[in-house]
């Protein structure tokens, strides 16, 4: 057992604060039974959630987040499991180059890649008139957190077994379907549920991206807080919250967070 | 069963080349190791053989059929690996039948294949339990059990005992010594550990920087080792340069700084080249007075090794060489001694 | 021997041919447009008018506005990389050497506000930080304030350290680790105290992590829009919320292209200082 100085236990514990409040704030915000800023707070209520349900622009946006995040999720785990395995496997010059080809959009400033496909659409498509130019935004963007986590899901698989599998009389295609997937699948799913996450979080991207007239989630709670705000904006964000959490918590469960790679 | 031959084998990559020149044949049923240090090419040959590298060129022949270009899963093989790559997903009895399956054997016939192979490792009871869930020795026994149940014409083993303690380790090799036997099947084992491939193996093939130095039998390569570096390999030596003073049908004389040494030979120097006579340390004899041929030394340290007695001794030329004796300590440390070699029991070395 | 191999493997690189494509054709092409793009002639009634030119970069190099805005961007991104050293370096030190039986909750901790959307987190530093908030509330009980502690540079920064912050505790945290705790108590036997032993051991050891980490917030702080937006209310002006202004509000794409492309090209110049700088501090790391 390792003792900490005091001082440490008790600034980790501020620190822990500092970051866990504003979370919880928002979620005390959107049970209160007045108004947003009304401290403290004047009772409990869940009118505001019946409000957000009763939205129809909260409504549309969050259908609309949830189907961008998940098409893109399954496009990111789509490319990314393939290109995972071609990392890790290949050898050869191209291999590094490759890595960071696959890692760019994680490494580029977020803001300056949306305006580039932002650019790109508008000059070399027919600009924003549909959810293509939005999916391809966010799975590009996501894609590094599947490579990632399978990555890391092929390297921690033990050594040999494929090559056993093969010298078993298996071709490379059932080892694949019998041994590589059975051993990464944990992997696949818990980075795909991670890229869905960070899809379904996404503001900057969405904010350059979205089809003229339409708005995510995020966007909409942007616009709230930019402009006027109630509490209906708390509720959208805490059930945004809980639905993070909650996928946090199922890939604990079943993987362990450090299964996660940033 | 089949024979497995290796002609002219060579393995490169980008800029390194692991195997040359690589000739081998193992004949129906033998058992051969192939032993060297770390990085020595053993365990290439074995994975071309196996089929998971492919050859920069020289051909693999099991029996008749060329199989050099197979890829690993058409070439009747059975494989254990040094970490034993058993599946973690799938039981101990998935683990086995996997082979059958890929081949279409299914239902009863791969579980009574399944359950014979395990009685033959001897492990019963443990068929839904998991790899993590068996120790090592188990773990092992499984792999071997993965390996045999298909049938295979050839069992490749690559260092299969490197991760089990020392206890169990000797008790593996006379299992899977006894177990070979008993299936009759051709085997290459793979080993940088003397002793493992000095017990086990029918021959040995002691392998150096991607080459072959010498194939023979366990005596042959301890007695009579084809060069300097296979005899440091194998056990330990002692080695005294000198000139060849004269040669006869199968002894050389050789003339040292510590006198006149009648080794045995394995090929014909000429008289006045310089040589070294290999001298095991049990081999010499140790004596209080001197006799003919004989060598003054004085013993500089002793060490009590159980059943053998080690003494580290320093001859004229102010070397230091080992002789081991069996039974009770006679000599104590500062004893000036004579050192006796008799003929056959030195070895001539080319320089 | 180490070498993974499984026969014949040429067609493996073929499985990374969709990735490639993606990101070239999405991320790699879209840049050299963009990049192409602010050399192009500004054009208030289309995308750009024909020709090249200098002109945009000359405007964002030689307006003292712009490099205001510049320089307020990198100093706060600087502010923030700092601050959230001296918050993290303690938690990520903690948390890699705890034994509680609570570490995984807490890692946990760490990283849920990562996935907790931006906005929703910029979303609680109003209901806190606004002049009618819950801390101004809690002043006031106490006869103080309001302060003004949003809509200017010091609620921004509040904001980005919290949004950043566990980017600078992970990498540090992974790099106390994997430091063999058998070093501290070597030290210690070598006659270091527990504070020495800190200095002269951990502290170095875990210099990748620190790196990393703080131009990983670097980087971020500097290219982040939504907090600034959010927290800075209109009134702090850094450089992504002025390019998406010139942007969205003006449609001047070459010049907004040549201002987004000095931001990051100023972000990789002061990285690449950066690490010239802590390079004698890294020998041997890495």
């Amino acid at each position: 057992m390792r003792r900490f100085p005091l001082w440490l236990l008790v600034f980790v514990a501020l620190v822990y604060v500092f970051l866990l409040t504003p979370i919880v704030v928002v979620v005390a915000t959107s049970v209160n039974a007045g108004y947003y800023l009304a401290f403290p707070p004047s009772g409990f209520s869940l009118r505001w959630y019946a409000a957000f349900f009763n939205s129809p622009s909260f409504m549309t946006a969050l259908v609309l987040s949830l189907e961008v995040a998940g098409v893109a999720a399954f496009f990111a785990a789509l490319i990314g499991t393939p290109a995972a395995m071609a990392y890790v496997r290949s050898r050869g010059p191209f291999r590094e180059p490759f890595r960071l080809l696959l890692l760019s959009p994680l490494v580029l400033p977020e803001i300056l890649t949306a305006i580039a496909l932002l650019f790109f659409f508008n000059l070399f498509f027919s600009g924003l008139r549909s959810l293509v130019p939005l999916v391809i935004g966010h799975t590009v963007l996501i894609v590094p957190f599947v490579f990632l986590t399978v990555t890391s899901a092929l390297y921690n698989m033990p050594a040999q077994v494929d090559e056993a599998a093969r010298t078993l009389g298996a071709t490379p295609g059932r080892v694949f379907f019998r041994v590589t997937l059975p051993l990464i699948k944990s992997g696949i799913i818990a980075g795909t549920m991670l890229a869905f996450i960070i899809s379904f979080d996404n503001v900057t991207m969405s904010l350059l991206l979205k089809a003229i007239g339409t708005s995510t989630l995020p966007i909409q709670l942007f616009d709230y807080l930019r402009l006027d705000f109630d509490p209906t904006a708390a509720a959208a964000a805490s059930i945004s919250v809980v639905f993070t959490l909650g996928i946090v918590v199922i890939i604990d469960r079943m993987f362990g967070l450090r299964a996660l790679r940033f | 069963m089949s024979r497995v031959i290796i002609r002219r084998l060579t393995k490169a990559y980008d800029s390194v080349t692991a195997v040359t020149g690589v000739d081998l044949e193992v004949a129906e049923g033998e058992f051969v190791s192939i032993l060297g240090p770390s990085g020595c090419g053993k365990t290439t040959t074995l994975r071309c053989v196996a089929g998971l590298e492919i050859p920069t060129g020289g051909r693999i022949l099991f029996g008749d059929t060329e199989v050099t270009a197979l890829p690993p899963e058409r070439r009747s093989i059975g494989m254990v690996f040094q970490n034993y790559a058993l599946f973690p997903h799938l039981t101990v009895r998935r683990n086995i039948a996997f082979g059958l399956e890929m081949r279409g054997v299914r239902g009863a016939k791969a579980a009574r294949r399944v359950a014979d192979v395990m009685e033959m490792v001897q492990l019963p009871g443990m068929a839904h339990r998991y790899p993590r869930q068996l120790s090592g020795g188990q773990q092992q026994r499984v792999a071997l059990a993965r390996a045999l149940v298909v049938e295979p014409s050839v069992l490749l083993l690559d260092e299969p005992l490197a991760n089990l303690d020392a206890k169990l380790r000797d008790e593996m090799r006379f299992f899977i010594r006894s177990l070979q036997k008993r299936v009759g099947i051709t085997t290459l084992y793979v080993t940088h550990d003397q002793a493992e491939a000095m017990t086990m193996s029918d021959r040995i093939v002691v392998m150096f920087d991607g080459t072959i130095h010498q194939i023979g039998t366990p005596e042959e390569i301890y007695h009579r080792p084809a060069d300097r570096q296979v005899a440091e390999f194998i056990g330990s030596s002692n080695l005294i340069a000198g000139r060849v003073a004269e040669v006869r049908e199968g002894y050389v004389t050789l003339e040292t700084a510590v006198g006149m040494i009648v080794c045995r030979a394995g090929h014909r120097p000429a008289a006045g080249e310089q040589a070294m006579a290999l001298i095991r340390p049990e081999a010499a004899e140790l004596s209080r007075e001197a006799n003919a041929g004989s060598f003054a030394g004085r013993i500089v340290a002793c060490h009590f090794l159980g059943n053998l007695i080690d003494y580290d001794i320093v001859l004229g030329d102010d070397t230091t060489h080992r002789v081991q004796t069996l039974g009770e300590t006679l000599y104590a440390v500062g004893d000036e001694i004579a050192v006796s070699v008799p003929e056959e029991k030195a070895w001539l070395l080319s320089k | 021997m180490a070498a993974q191999q499984v026969g014949p493997r040429n067609a493996t690189w073929l499985l990374g041919l969709p990735g490639a494509a993606a990101v070239i054709i999405f991320v790699i092409v879209p840049y050299i447009n963009i990049a192409v793009m602010s050399f192009r002639v500004s054009s208030p009634s289309r995308a750009y008018d024909p020709g090249f030119t200098l002109d945009n970069y000359a405007r964002t190099l030689g307006d003292p506005l712009y490099l205001g805005v510049l320089w307020d961007t990198v100093s706060l991104a600087v502010i923030v990389a700092v601050v959230s050293l001296v918050l993290g370096f303690p938690v990520a030190f903690f948390l890699a050497r705890t034994r509680s039986r609570w570490q995984s909750l807490l890692y946990a901790l760490v990283l849920s506000p990562l996935l907790v959307g931006v906005v929703i987190r910029s979303f609680g530093w109003i209901v806190l930080l606004a002049n009618n908030g819950v801390i101004n509330q809690l002043l006031g009980m106490v006869g103080i304030g309001p302060l003004g502690l949003m809509y200017n540079r010091l609620g921004v920064t509040i904001g980005l350290v919290h949004v950043f912050l566990p980017f600078m505790i992970l990498p540090i945290m992974n790099a106390v680790q994997s430091i063999d705790p058998r070093f501290e108590e070597a030290a210690r036997t070598l006659g270091a105290s527990e504070r020495r032993a800190f200095f002269r051991v951990v502290l170095p050891l875990s210099m990748p992590g620190i790196q990393s980490g703080a131009i990983l917030v670097f980087v971020l702080a500097a290219s982040a829009y939504v907090v600034p937006e959010l927290l800075g209310g209109g009134r702090v002006m850094t450089t992504p919320t002025f390019v998406m202004q010139q942007l969205l509000g003006t449609f001047l794409w070459p010049f907004g292209a040549a201002l987004a492309l000095v931001l990051s090209a100023t972000t990789l110049i002061l990285i690449w200082l950066f690490t010239l700088l802590t390079k004698p501090v890294m020998r041997g790391l890495t």
